[in-house]
């Protein structure tokens, strides 16, 4: 079982094809995407045609690459903007969020957590259309006394934007939560014995500590954004971001432009996976 | 005591419940347990004492059944049991942090080995009640580990293995992590219920105190190999080497060359200049050769006035500090006329209650309380 | 004990700052909204009211009751066999190997889950179509004649839940079984244990709080998954949120997606709160 207890040989042969095979499940998905996007035909399937680059470069015709198909590029931009706005509050208020838990006792506390952490045992589906109801009402009951239309509070970019950080709040004030708790408080007393103001020492010494998992946070955060279909999907307007556009092609049929798509997501997503790795290491 | 205990030995001479024979252990990088052979005979309290990384623990684990030597045997009444599993051998261990099962109270873990043995429900109750009793915990089956105080949690980790009856019991420092006055007061109570059940014991520890109150034999272990087996007496009185010596109780330890020799008499020089008489140990020595000479700070005779009795080792002293300990406060004291220091234990008389720094002491010892091994280096390392 | 928490106006002050943002957000976009999706289900639309009309359409049509019982059973069925896959490779993981390997393995199994769940489920969908990999790998071994649609079927959306949400499993069990010290297991086999019930006795009542908060964020995302049933299971695939998405966008019928809505928030706090109870574990513990 653990190494210092021997098994029998079948046990370990039985135990590694097994593994073998989980990893083989794990990745089979994304070797196809990744494989396909250099297939020389119109559709994601055998035959192979032979390799290309069309998928990724092709400017007309046919084969539209990914680099040429304006509206999938639009909606990547979209995405990224919807993103960048996402973890910009998600990761502020999750920080403050952290504080509060940590450091502060009052009444209503572990209530207030169990809130906190409800989202994430609300299907996204539901968060996406209780936010859709409310939001609706908000602002018909603004149109209706006021005369004054919300634009923001009807299906579009901003309810995405307010959609998702619902939730991906949670997710950030978790992961800066576990590194606050592990703040030694006695050096914040240290800032202050050295004539720092509080505020002074959680902004000279806190935050700093603080810094793996704020980036942590800010690109986990970026990631669930970027990729989130469930909520988003109930809240969006005319403008489709890049999963429910590409949700979209795959029904009508995909061409291999979507694996040439996925590539480049993974691309993307490897290049931030490593950029937390190296971050957790600095550790 | 150690008399008594030789001659019982030589009186029943009883069955030999463990034997390892040349276990040697090597790892990829280097070789945690080197040529170790010994036996233990049935009821004993056999410790293996050895600074940290001497490879103690990989040999108290190859017993268990955890690791495999490289090469030796290692035998169990007389059967080996290299190819027997760790939870078939009947041998049972206590955990240096005892692994209690968090997730189960005190009965439960009591009974654990039991139901593992298919034992009825009604005899494992009964047997858990009387183990408990046995260990002076007789209404803390229902409680939670967690409720136990640290000296409880050890008693009710021994129970768990005395319950089945091993042959031997492994306790891996398992005093390590209690405070002073737990440990001192455990270290009578292990005895005591070693003493009870009649089980052999295997113990391992840095700890040179618990070794010497509670063992009937002990194993000083260095460098994966055993140094000297002997009772408590024997490695206190006549240390084989110069490790045990310095491992095993205290000692003023100084670097010097033999000057003269006389059969088994040397005279040496100090680095620090003392010159000092004793015995040699391990072998003859060379004019002129590296030796390290222990004298133990309790084997020197202090007097504030000139002693009246003449022994080899007379050096006249000040006193350059005093380590104020209660019963163990030692003095150290520098010789006038080399300037060496020599570190003695106060006694406990009334002549010394108002002994001051820059007093004069008299310092005495025979030839016999000198201890002269070859010189080693390490010891040298780990003094800097 | 600090002189941060002794000193007191400045403190209260602080305290408030910190409570604004949060009370906001849990107000705002969890409390509030939901108890409007709740009153919007219950309220008729046209004459104003209270009405249990879209609840009655729901247990009236049996389509609609019947898509939410499967939802549920196969979201349930969903976790436990996301459980048994997951359970050996996290064992591995956390406690049969060391070092470097053991981070290597733990990378790989998270990498599936840094691109999103649409392009794994398209590459389900390239796998497994009647033109796809597998298909086509079976005609040219010579076992099936000609192409043979994999996808579609309860399996394939079974499969794909599973493949989805392995990450949320691995990930809390191997953190589990990683504070789980080898000596347990070790104390286990030395008091005579064998294999099979030093993992019931020892090793699972130790992982209990992993395995409860991976089945509870399992469950979670099955229930409320949308992409996979959709787009693996096709048109005949009669999951739950698909009837929610409809009624809200096609049909513009939102006070019966609304109750649809309340009654899926309903079956989900009812299968966790019976996860927990039955466990004997603490929802702020495993999911904090």
């Amino acid at each position: 079982m653990i190494p210092s207890i021997k098994q029998s040989r079948r046990f370990y042969r039985v135990y590694h094809s097994y593994l073998v095979l989980f990893f083989v499940f794990l990745s089979a998905p994304l070797l196809v995407v990744g494989a396909f996007a250099f297939n020389d035909s119109l559709f994601p399937s055998f035959p192979w045609e032979g390799f290309t680059f069309d998928w990724f470069f092709n400017e007309a015709g046919d084969k539209v690459g990914i680099l040429f198909d304006s509206e999938l590029l639009e909606s990547i931009a979209l995405s990224c903007g919807i993103a960048i706005v996402t973890t910009l509050f998600a990761t502020l208020v999750a920080c403050t969020n952290a504080f509060l838990f940590e450091r502060y006792d009052f009444f209503g506390k572990s209530f207030l957590y169990v809130l906190m952490l409800l989202p994430l045992v609300i299907p996204g589906v539901l968060l996406g259309v209780s936010i859709l109801v409310f939001s609706s009402q908000v602002a018909n009951y603004f149109e209706d006394y006021w005369l004054i239309d919300l634009e923001f509070l009807r299906p579009g970019l901003p309810l995405v934007v307010i959609g998702q950080f619902a939730f991906i709040t949670t997710i950030c004030t978790l992961i800066i939560s576990a590194r606050l708790k592990k703040f030694d408080r006695t050096l914040e007393e240290a800032a202050l014995n050295l004539g720092a103001s509080p505020l002074m020492a959680v902004f000279t010494v806190t935050l700093p500590y603080l810094k793996p998992a704020l980036i942590g946070a800010a690109i986990v955060s970026f990631l669930m954004s970027f990729e989130n279909f469930n909520t988003t999907f109930m809240l969006v307007g005319s403008d489709a971001p890049l999963t429910v556009a590409m949700f979209e092609r795959l029904r009508e049929g995909s061409t291999p432009v979507l694996n040439a798509l996925s590539v480049l997501l993974m691309l993307g997503s490897a290049v931030l996976a490593i950029a937390n790795m190296s971050m957790q290491k600095k550790d | 005591m150690g008399i008594i205990f030789l001659s019982d030995d030589i009186m029943q001479t009883p069955p030999i419940d463990l034997a390892c024979e040349n276990i040697c252990k090597h790892f990829a990088q280097f070789t945690a347990v080197n040529d170790v052979s010994f036996t233990i005979p049935k009821g004993s309290f056999f410790s293996i004492l050895g600074p940290s990384g001497c490879g103690k623990t990989t040999l108290l684990r190859m017993l268990a059944g955890f690791e495999s030597p490289s090469t030796g045997d290692i035998k169990i009444k007389q059967t080996s049991v290299l190819n027997v599993p760790p939870n078939k051998r009947p041998v049972n261990m206590v955990f240096q942090h005892l692994a209690l099962f968090p997730t189960m109270d005190v009965a439960q873990n009591v009974g654990y080995g039991l139901r593992r043995q298919g034992v009825a429900k009604a005899e494992i109750a009964e047997r858990v009640a009387a183990v408990l009793q046995r260990v002076g915990l007789p209404d803390s089956g229902k409680k939670q580990v967690s409720q136990l105080s640290g000296g409880q949690r050890q008693r009710i980790a021994l129970a768990r293995c005395l319950v089945l009856n091993p042959t031997l019991l492994l306790l891996d420092e398992p005093l390590g992590a209690l405070d002073l006055k737990l440990r001192e007061q455990m270290k009578i109570e292990l005895k005591q219920l070693q003493k009870e059940f009649g089980t052999t014991f295997v113990y391992i520890t840095h700890d040179q105190s618990e070794a010497l109150v509670m063992s009937d034999q002990i194993a000083v272990m260095n460098h994966g190999k055993f140094e000297q087996v002997g009772t408590p007496h024997e490695l206190y009185y006549e240390p084989k080497t110069a490790f045990v010596a310095s491992f095993v109780g205290d000692s003023n330890r100084w670097s010097g060359r033999v000057t003269q020799q006389t059969g088994e008499t040397l005279q040496v020089t100090t680095k620090d200049g003392l010159t000092l008489q004793g015995v040699a140990q391990g072998g003859t020595f060379d004019d002129a050769s590296e030796v390290d000479i222990f004298v133990r700070p309790e084997a020197i005779h202090v007097s504030r006035l000139v002693p009246q009795i003449r022994l080899d080792n007379q050096l006249e002293c000040t006193v350059n500090n005093i380590l104020f300990d209660g019963a163990k406060s030692q003095i150290i004291a520098i010789e006038e006329k080399s300037g060496g220091r020599i570190m003695v234990a106060m006694p406990q008389t009334a002549d010394f209650k108002d002994l001051k720094i820059t007093d004069t002491l008299y310092l005495t010892f025979s030839t016999e309380q000198a201890l002269c091994f070859s010189h080693s280096q390490e010891l040298d390392d780990v003094d800097h | 004990m600090s002189t941060i928490s002794r000193s007191r106006s400045p403190i209260k002050l602080g305290m408030w700052l910190l409570l604004a943002p949060l009370c906001l957000w849990l107000l705002l976009l969890i409390i509030l909204p939901h108890l409007e999706l709740l009153t919007y289900s219950l309220s008729a639309p046209d004459e104003g009211g209270f009405t249990f009309e879209f609840y009655g359409e729901f247990f009236g049509e049996s389509l609609y009751w019947r898509t939410f019982l499967r939802t549920a059973v196969m979201s349930i069925l969903a976790t436990i066999l996301t459980l048994l896959i997951g359970f050996p490779v996290a064992f591995f993981i956390a406690k049969m190997i060391k070092g470097r390997s053991k981070g290597i393995l733990f990378a790989m199994c998270l990498i599936p889950f840094w691109v999103s769940e649409l392009v794994r489920t398209f590459g389900w969908m390239i796998l497994l179509r009647e033109s796809g990999v597998i298909s086509t790998a079976l005609q040219w071994l010579g076992f099936i004649d000609s192409g043979v649609e994999l996808l579609y079927t309860d399996a394939t959306i079974m499969l794909g839940l599973v493949y989805s949400a392995m990450l949320f499993m691995v990930v809390p069990l191997v953190s589990t079984l990683d504070s789980l010290d080898d000596s347990y297991i070790e104390a286990g086999y030395d008091l005579g244990g064998n294999n099979w019930n030093i993992l019931r006795e020892i090793v699972i009542p130790h992982a209990m709080p992993g395995i409860v908060s991976g089945c509870i964020i399992v469950f979670m995302l099955s229930l409320g998954n949308y992409l996979t049933p959709v787009l693996l299971g096709g048109k005949d695939s009669l999951w739950f949120t698909e009837q929610i998405y409809t009624q809200f966008i096609t049909r513009f019928n939102w006070e019966q997606g609304s109750a649809f809505g309340i009654l899926l928030l309903i079956l989900s706090s009812l299968i966790v709160w019976l996860g927990l109870k039955v466990t004997g574990q603490s929802f702020t513990k495993t999911m904090g």
